[in-house]
């Protein structure tokens, strides 16, 4: 059974999202302050977490980069302020997706789905962009034999990249294929999780060679020392 | 800064500097010239006084003589004449006098000539006019002159002469000539002291001027600096303020208004912060219990099969009426968030063209109505806010689709060097003229009377100009009754460059006709 940890401090709001995912077939724990997630999440290893950004004893951002020190657990942040800087800093911390309330419950379920739901499918092929090999079954990148931790939405977004090397993919594209959305516009998901991405990956995120972006179309995988725009 | 470049034209110190000195330069110029002329005729002046009293008494003197040399011979009388000459002439550069004697011009030679000169004079020193003056006179005559002496030296000089009767030889004319010398020397020391002076007095106005003018100037430009530094933004600047006098008043007066300024302007922002807060207040705590409800309202509209036919159709309209609750919510936090400018935007280069054919296609997945999109273009960059552009677009899109009645809308799209514009235009119900402008108020009908077509929030179209505002761009509206309506977005292609050229008139090619006054239009 899938289990979801729910962090909101709305006590009705907490309930009816637990109604709301029961139904969906997913187990819920609820948490309802920012300071009790971590001893929880390490007593249950949810799949995933739902997280409000506004919480009493420590806000949902610090929960977040919390999480995402010790987990690379699919994290979807849930915001009642869909204003960019809001939005951007949650993403920052480490959050894979988020919802602006009020938000529909058959999406929110969706998007869950989809955030469980390995994205690529997985070939046995182990795949490289410039000096990273990619182990798709192991579900891991090394550089120079050293492994380096990506969260699975990170991976995907890589593998979707180094999969087609020569393609220049849109950000709504990545946004379909990686996070399986469509009609879907909200450049912000793509270009901070590209951002995040590359200040893993890249040896220069300042000047990034594996993820290139072709300006005013979206990005591709690059070929290290080579010079492109 | 400007003033090193062009001191005159932009600092007051060096043009009331430059005024004064010119001005006294004039005044000294007259002054000095008038005092200068006055100096010099007056000496001149006693020079020719004793120059003609002194000649008299000498004339006069060697008249008696001739007359008692009457009755002796040649060599007496040209013994005599020499005694004379010698006598007369004072040697000398500064003070001296030279002697001429010369016969009146004859026919014939005379017997016994005593023309005679003093040292080296030579007789050009005498002027040809002045000699027949004398001859045709019977006193004394002066003139200026130019005594020359035989080595080619010469000086100015003043000439008197007379005449002298000689015995046995006939009448002489007799000349003294006296060098001016000395009174030159004296004029050149007098006009060069006058000019130092001169000069000595305007450099000393110029520096006095410029100094009294900096102790006023100083505090102005330093208020101007100060100025420039409050409307920059640095408003905690503040003039010192020395003294009581006017420029300490206006320190003071300047530091009172800059204190007020500052007061009503954080009063200002502290309203706007506080605006902004209450709308992110609002918004949370609204919200969150919407999403309570409407995750409620799903979960029992997921189960209506199992109710009555009231209880189901109540729950469908709860949660229509939940949607739309949310669509105006959302609109009207957009509205208050551009009220309180705290609408923030994410310019990015995008292809504005794939934008457009991407919400139609999103807007209109059907395609059971014709929706021609015009471009020449298939990728048109643009830096933009792609959530905002949207956003336009899906509004003017959707405005055209509820009100074109089944006929096709046409979507153009051109682009220019600066700027991208955009035509929506549907041939449907369209809008009275003199509605054009108003078509952008929040919440204004067209019709009271008709029914707000489904699902509008009545706040699109104002949400959608305040956003091509916010990308330096306009949102135009044309329309007429029945005949339809057009709306062009025009939005500059660099992000915050204003724009020279509009690519889309508003008004449509096949409309221009029909336009009876063109200032009409203009006010669109």
């Amino acid at each position: 059974m899938t289990l979801i940890m729910v962090v909101d401090d709305d006590q009705d709001l907490a309930e009816m999202l637990g109604i709301v995912l029961n139904g969906a077939g997913f187990e819920v724990d609820l948490v309802s302050r920012g300071d009790e997630v971590m001893d929880l999440f390490r007593a249950q290893s949810p799949d995933l977490v739902l997280l409000d950004v506004m919480l009493p004893g420590m806000t949902g951002i610090e929960v977040c980069r919390d999480i995402r020190a010790e987990s690379m657990v699919p994290i979807v942040m849930l915001t009642a302020k869909g204003d960019t800087h809001d939005v951007v800093l949650g993403l920052e911390a480490g959050a894979d997706d988020y919802m602006v309330k009020p938000f529909n419950p058959s999406e929110l379920v969706a998007r869950i789905k989809t955030r469980l739901r390995r994205q690529i499918s997985e070939s046995a092929g182990g795949l490289k962009i410039g000096d990273i090999a990619i182990d798709q079954l192991a579900h891991s990148i090394m550089r120079e034999g050293k492994v380096i931790p990506l969260t699975r939405l990170e991976f995907d977004l890589l593998v979707a990249l180094a999969k087609e090397p020569g393609r220049v993919f849109t950000r709504e594209a990545l946004l379909n294929e990686v996070w399986g959305y469509r009609h879907a516009t909200d450049t912000r998901l793509v270009n901070v999780h590209v951002q995040r991405l590359r200040s893993k990956v890249e040896q220069d995120p300042e000047n990034p060679e594996l993820i290139v972006t072709v300006r005013g179309v979206g990005y591709k995988a690059g070929v290290p020392g080579t010079k492109e725009q | 800064m400007i003033s090193r470049k062009r001191p005159w034209r932009s600092s007051l110190v060096w043009r009331v500097t430059g005024n004064s000195v010119l001005l006294s330069l004039g005044i000294i110029w007259l002054v000095g010239s008038a005092l200068f002329s006055q100096i010099s005729s007056g000496i001149f002046e006693e020079k020719r006084s004793n120059s003609i009293s002194d000649s008299q008494s000498s004339i006069r003197s060697i008249q008696v003589q001739m007359a008692v040399a009457q009755f002796q011979n040649d060599a007496g009388i040209r013994k005599i004449v020499d005694q004379m000459i010698s006598v007369a002439s004072i040697s000398g550069n500064t003070a001296g006098r030279e002697v001429a004697l010369l016969h009146f011009p004859v026919v014939r030679p005379v017997k016994n000539n005593y023309e005679r000169t003093s040292n080296l004079l030579s007789t050009k020193s005498i002027p040809e006019a002045f000699r027949t003056k004398v001859r045709t006179s019977t006193g004394l005559q002066w003139a200026r002159t130019k005594i020359t002496f035989l080595g080619g030296e010469k000086v100015n000089g003043i000439a008197v002469g007379g005449t002298v009767e000689i015995p046995n030889s006939g009448t002489y004319e007799l000349y003294f000539l006296y060098g001016l010398t000395s009174q030159e020397n004296t004029l050149t020391l007098i006009r060069n002291a006058l000019w130092f002076t001169g000069l000595a007095l305007i450099f000393l106005i110029g520096l006095v001027t410029w100094l009294v003018i900096r102790q006023v100037v100083i505090p102005v430009r330093e208020a101007a600096e100060i100025a420039e530094q409050l409307s920059a933004g640095d408003l905690g600047r503040r003039m010192e303020v020395h003294g009581e006098n006017e420029i300490a008043r206006l320190g003071i007066s300047f530091n009172e208004m800059a204190l007020s300024m500052q007061q009503q302007i954080s009063r200002l922002e502290n309203l706007s912060r506080l605006q902004q807060r209450f709308v992110s207040d609002v918004s949370h705590e609204l919200r969150t219990p919407l999403t309570t409800i409407r995750m409620a309202s799903e979960v029992i509209y997921a189960s209506r099969g199992s109710f009555s036919t009231k209880v189901s159709r109540s729950a469908e309209l709860l949660i229509a009426q939940i949607d739309r609750f949310e669509r105006l919510l959302a609109d009207l936090l957009e509205v208050s968030r551009f009220d309180a400018e705290a609408a923030v935007m994410v310019v990015e280069p995008i292809d504005i063209v794939q934008l457009l054919r991407r919400t139609v296609d999103y807007l209109h997945p059907s395609r059971e109505r014709i929706i021609n999109i015009i471009s020449d273009e298939e990728t048109i960059l643009v830096d933009a806010d792609t959530r905002r552009i949207e956003r336009i677009f899906r509004n003017l899109i959707t405005n055209a689709i509820d009100h074109c009645e089944d006929k096709p809308v046409d979507i153009t799209i051109v682009e220019s060097e600066d700027a991208v514009a955009v035509g929506v235009r549907d041939y449907g119900v369209g809008f009275q003229e003199k509605d054009s402008h108003r078509l952008f108020d929040r919440f204004w009908r067209a019709d009271p009377a008709r029914a707000r077509v489904r699902g509008g929030t009545g706040l699109g179209l104002s949400i959608a100009l305040e956003d091509a505002k916010l990308h330096h761009g306009t949102l135009e509206a044309w329309g007429r009754l029945r005949r339809g309506a057009h709306f062009v977005l025009t939005i500059p292609k660099v992000a915050g460059i204003e724009m020279a050229t509009h690519p889309i008139s508003v008004v449509p090619e096949s409309e221009l006709s029909t336009i009876v006054n063109p200032e009409d239009s203009e006010e669109i």
